[in-house]
């Protein structure tokens, strides 16, 4: 009998201001007639003064806050799960460990594989306290993303133009323990899929690349194979009755939708009646932030996690199915239970709300933010950030509880609190 | 089975997929983003024409056919191989 492991605590943090993704597609002009099968409604955009570390602490403070120092004290290892680095050496984590005031005695990286980033690291956390090398120990996992791809130049918006409506920012932040609140992993109970594909990357520090027809068809297979391999290790094993919910990665909801429909058909040949109930009942709640935030990279399984967990009708434990996948590609299916106790925990993040209170750019502002010119760039050395780039989005009166950057001196940057 | 009789099916799943162009006069040297099928879409009437097929390989290497007849000489060569 393995001891239990999983999430104890967990939030996710969508940033300070959003874009009404139909308003953009208007604004480009692109041709979607079949607007509404994509899923899509807001994504968050990134202000100049927010940077992976500002959307990781953001995301982090509320669940180091809610526990005592004794709690806090054996928070012995911080992952960050990232494609949007700030630095080839130092990582995140780093600043995570200062913003956070954890203790000293901690591991402290980075780790990377694309949107499989926040599975790889959970994984990695699960194991940490599975193989009872310090027995009590916290893992803090964070996934950040955000997505500033137009920078370079008018030729840059056209190559991004495929992924621009659904690219988004996010942070997702998991205290991992034995005492698994949110989400009791089913320890063991995990299938992977893996070949190499160029299918979508980030060549360089502020452009993205890719072949939208091969990272859907890398997503697809993957899909399968993992649901098989996941299949192949747990006795008994039913996609359908199995999982109450499941979350996918959500690069925008209707390549969620395009999945299932895959799985449902390949393994029940099931009708396009059902299918479209199926995916109503036990994945519709999963896009109740992803719609909102965008594409969070490494952190969209988990923001459907919480998605679902937010919105759905609790009254027992239930099993939920998450499946995770990253181009290049790497991808997981596994598994958990959730339970009343763990949704009221969530709850009290306030995510819904936090999302709510973002400000709403107009697409003169958002065009404004892409030109790049107030944007602290990768290898920047000497940077002051300025305020009132966009007036409305600045808060007016901050509670001291949000973390901004400040400015950029001698590559070292300096964040505080608003 | 040959590619003609391949991209008759596609143009079949097309139709069934995209009711919008259930009415659409389609040939083998169509490409389906030019018709307007987006990339969900498309994914799906590849799919549905494989079932059809019988073929069972990833899905990854049926990429890079640039209109509807490649991709039937691309899903031949699969067939028969």
């Amino acid at each position: 009998m393995r001891g239990s492991v999983g999430i104890e605590a967990m939030n996710v943090f969508g940033g300070m201001a959003y874009l009404d993704v139909r308003e953009l597609c208007d604004h480009r002009g692109l041709d979607m007639p079949r607007f509404e099968n994509l899923l899509m409604q807001e994504k968050t955009v990134a202000l100049p003064y927010e940077d992976p570390v500002t959307f990781a602490v953001n995301a982090a403070k509320p669940v180091v806050d809610a526990l005592s120092a004794e709690e806090r004290a054996r928070i012995e290892m911080v992952i960050t799960c990232t494609e949007s680095g700030i630095d080839f050496g130092k990582s995140l984590s780093t600043f995570l460990h200062r913003y956070l005031e954890l203790p000293s005695n901690c591991r402290l990286f980075e780790i990377k594989q694309a949107c499989y980033s926040g599975t790889a690291g959970l994984q990695m956390a699960v194991n940490f306290v599975l193989s009872q090398t310090s027995p009590g120990a916290k893992a803090l996992v964070v996934t950040t993303d955000i997505s500033r791809f137009a920078l370079a130049d008018a030729a840059a918006v056209q190559e991004w133009a495929y992924s621009e409506p659904s690219s988004g920012a996010g942070a997702a932040a998991m205290l991992i323990s034995d005492t698994p609140h949110v989400l009791a992993l089913d320890a063991g109970a995990y299938g992977n899929h893996a070949f190499e594909v160029m299918d979508t990357c980030r060549p360089g520090p502020d452009t993205e690349a890719g072949d939208a027809d091969l990272s859907l068809m890398a997503y697809l297979d993957c899909c399968a194979g993992a649901y098989e391999d996941y299949a192949r290790r747990v006795e008994g094993a039913d996609f359908r009755e199995t999982f109450s919910w499941l979350c996918f990665h959500t690069p925008f909801g209707g390549m969620v939708k395009g999945a299932h429909r895959h799985l449902m058909r390949k393994l029940y040949k099931a009708k396009p009646a059902e299918i479209a109930e199926d995916f109503e009942t036990r994945l519709g709640p999963s896009l109740a932030y992803g719609k909102r935030v965008g594409n969070t990279a490494g952190g969209s399984v988990f923001v459907a996690l919480a998605g679902t967990i937010d919105t759905v009708e609790l009254s027992e434990p239930r099993r939920i199915g998450l499946f995770s996948y990253g181009s290049g590609c790497c991808s997981e299916f596994y598994s958990g239970v959730i339970s009343p106790d763990g949704k009221a925990k969530l709850q009290a993040m306030g995510i819904s709300k936090a999302l709510d209170e973002r400000y709403r750019l107009s697409i003169a502002e958002y065009e404004k933010l892409l030109t790049g010119e107030a944007v602290v760039r990768f290898g920047t050395k000497n940077a002051e950030l300025d305020r009132q780039i966009i007036p409305g989005a600045w808060p007016s009166e901050g509670k001291g509880d949000r973390l901004v950057l400040d400015s950029v001196v001698d590559y070292h940057r300096n964040y505080s609190w608003i | 089975m040959d590619s003609t009789q391949i991209a008759e099916m596609i143009i079949a799943e097309i139709r069934e997929t995209v009711p919008e162009l259930a009415g659409e006069t389609m040939t083998a040297a169509d490409s389906m983003a030019e018709l307007g099928v987006d990339s969900i879409e498309r994914s799906e009437i590849i799919l549905a024409t494989m079932e059809k097929l019988n073929l069972k390989i990833p899905m990854v290497q049926l990429h890079g056919p640039k209109n509807i007849g490649e991709l039937a000489d691309l899903l031949l060569s699969k067939s028969a191989g």
